[in-house]
């Protein structure tokens, strides 16, 4: 996936564009409108990752540019600014989601990988990995062709990990993309220790391989090399 | 009491007071008047009498409609000197009426004779000149008292025009808009005053409101990214081939920048509460809403083995903005699932009067007066940051709900009365009115 990086800082378009590029994706950084235009016109993207606030103007110029221009790629929107008006605003412009700083680098994945499936892979709501497979539309998890007796809430969780495979997950983050803002709220992170209990208990008694492992201090990976 | 009727009362106070200290003044002045006129024509009719007898003619009892008299007299009286005296005489018993009699004694000394002359006249007694003021005071009045309250009103509805005017324009002033007050404009030197005064006032007020608007956005925008970037080095730190010791202090960094970027959006959202950013004049159907929050708890509540009991109502409808309802309810619930004890319970019941959210949980270890101010908490050991029920509390304020909290028999209890947004609704319409009428006159 070809992804167009539109941030002016520095520091946070390299974590982002590092962490984009360990993930396979292509990713080219754009740090103010002009240049980003200029890129729009020239390339195709899959997918920009748009900052509001711009050196040289508001990112929504962005939106309408776009428009314009007929440039067929989805958007997601980061800002530091996360009142209600301004997530209406962006999504109204044409925005497939708005992600508000600070966030999770794999919820980042996560949502950019949702508005891959939705916008795509038309039709395919199927995201399978070895004998573990999702269905998106029904919220239904199968392992060996059983089907699992999930909440909503692990059929979540188990796609965040196979979303971000291979990958450390902390408590934060499963916490973040679970909870949204609420976690804000959660005295500990006890309960994702409790999904993911029951998650990894539910595979292995589905005959499925234990891929979810736990990374000392620091939360949970789900290892694809495990077999 | 509407500022033309006080000006009026006071204008009739100063007439009803000025009126009879008039009128004793044009009585006493117009009988002394008439007094003045008859003496001097009674002295005229002895000196005519005095010519007569010089030329030796025999006065008649009458001269010229005063009855006179001559005497003569002994010498010794000065020439020219009068003797005015006045009497009230009762004419004829049977008609009770008084007459009052003014004569006037000269003397005067012919051939070596001395006489006295004694004419004398009745003029208008003060009672008849009393009751002719009368009348005429009571038809002053009651003309001067019409005109007074007509054209007072329809004077301030010019004169005062511009200042209701400027009071209406105060009443619809909302910071929100940002929009400058354009005040109506006015000859009246006070109220050029007054309007100057205020338009300079809500002129900073708008500019404030903007620049704290404004400082709120770039404090957010300025603290989010550098969070954002800590936060994303730290998660590809994590990735990297890191030992046990190292993972420990990643995820002790984590959890500060965590608190960090929760304090940072607490605040945010309580200045933007301060702000009124979030006024409503829609209802929204909390029944739904708090139903809708226990649902999304359900799986934490179940977690920690707490029992949740509902006691919702259907169809409670209450002023608030659809996000300050969220907020509300998910900072009450997850207030009492962290503030609670493993196999504790959670009461959650709802009415038209007020919400209840009750749970069990240790006894409050500090003051529960301060428990709604910012970074005061029950107890320091939860990791909370001690600052959601103040924003409850805001969000309270802000809707004119009352918010209660109350320790009984183990239990926390946290009750929001709606009523009082219909008592301050009324309050203002009230005022509303007032202002209405006022504008009218």
């Amino acid at each position: 996936m070809k992804v167009l990086l539109i941030e002016d800082n520095l520091e946070l378009a390299s974590s982002i564009s590092e962490f984009l590029a360990r993930e396979g994706y292509i990713c080219e950084v754009s740090y103010n409108i002009r240049d980003a235009q200029d890129k729009l016109i020239s390339f195709q993207y899959d997918c920009v990752l748009l900052d509001i606030m711009l050196p040289d103007g508001n990112g929504l110029q962005i939106l309408s540019f776009m428009r314009l221009e007929r440039v067929q790629s989805s958007i997601l929107i980061l800002s530091a600014k996360n009142s209600l008006d301004d997530k209406i605003a962006g999504l109204e412009e044409g925005a497939d989601d708005y992600l508000t700083k600070p966030f999770h680098l794999p919820e980042l994945h996560a949502r950019l990988r949702a508005i891959y499936r939705r916008k795509k892979l038309n039709g395919s709501n199927m995201i399978t990995f070895n004998e573990i497979s999702l269905n998106i539309d029904t919220l239904e998890a199968h392992v060996n062709g059983t089907l699992l007796d999930m909440t909503r809430k692990e059929f979540d969780l188990l796609l965040y990990f196979i979303v971000n495979k291979n990958r450390v997950l902390s408590r934060q983050s499963i916490a973040a993309h679970l909870w949204g803002d609420y976690t804000d709220n959660l005295a500990n992170f006890d309960f994702v220790y409790q999904h993911v209990k029951n998650i990894r208990k539910k595979i292995s008694a589905a005959n499925g391989t234990d891929y979810i492992g736990t990374v000392y201090g620091l939360g949970y990976k789900f290892n694809t090399s495990k077999q | 009491m509407k500022l033309v009727d006080r000006f009026t009362l006071w204008f009739l106070g100063i007439t009803m007071l000025i009126i009879p200290v008039n009128s004793f003044i044009t009585y006493q002045s117009i009988k002394r008047e008439i007094d003045k006129a008859a003496i001097e024509r009674l002295k005229h009719v002895n000196v005519r009498v005095a010519g007569q007898i010089e030329r030796g003619e025999v006065p008649g009892e009458y001269s010229q409609g005063c009855k006179i008299k001559v005497e003569t007299t002994a010498a010794g009286h000065p020439v020219d000197v009068y003797e005015v005296t006045e009497k009230d005489v009762t004419h004829d018993p049977e008609l009770k009426d008084n007459d009052r009699k003014i004569t006037v004694a000269s003397f005067h000394t012919i051939n070596n004779k001395h006489y006295k002359i004694i004419s004398g006249d009745y003029v208008s007694r003060s009672e008849q000149i009393l009751a002719g003021l009368r009348t005429s005071i009571m038809w002053k009045l009651i003309i001067l008292i019409c005109l007074v309250v007509l054209t007072a009103r329809l004077a301030s509805r010019f004169v005062l025009a511009p200042f209701y005017g400027t009071l209406k324009k105060l009443q619809r002033f909302n910071l929100k808009l940002k929009k400058k007050l354009v005040l109506p404009p006015t000859r009246t030197k006070e109220l050029q005053e007054l309007n100057c005064f205020v338009s300079k006032m809500t002129d900073k007020a708008v500019d404030d409101y903007n620049s704290l608007k404004e400082f709120a956005e770039n404090a957010s925008h300025e603290l989010q990214t550098p969070l954002a970037i800590i936060r994303s080095k730290l998660e590809l730190l994590s990735e990297s081939d890191i030992q046990g010791e190292q993972a420990v202090l990643i995820t002790d960094m984590q959890n500060a920048v965590d608190k960090l970027t929760r304090i940072n959006r607490s605040l945010i959202l309580l200045s933007r509460l301060e702000n009124n950013e979030y006024e409503t004049e829609e209802e929204v159907n909390l029944s739904h809403y708090t139903q809708e929050a226990v649902n999304a708890f359900g799986d934490l509540v179940s977690l920690k083995s707490l029992t949740l009991q509902c006691n919702i109502d259907t169809n409670v409808d209450v002023r608030l903005h659809a996000s300050l309802a969220d907020i509300l309810l998910n900072n009450l619930i997850s207030n009492a699932i962290r503030h609670n004890i493993p196999g504790g319970s959670i009461e959650v019941s709802l009415n038209r009067r007020c919400l209840v959210i009750s749970n069990t949980g240790l006894p409050p270890e500090g003051a529960t007066e301060d428990m709604f101010q910012r970074f005061k908490k029950g107890s320091q050991s939860n990791n909370s940051i001690g600052i959601g029920l103040s924003i409850v509390k805001q969000i309270c304020d802000m809707n004119s709900f009352e918010i209660r909290y109350h320790y009984t028999s183990d239990r926390h209890h946290v009750e929001v009365f709606f009523a009082g947004e219909a008592n301050s609704s009324k309050l203002l319409q009230n005022d509303e009115r007032y202002l209405q009428e006022k504008y009218q006159l």
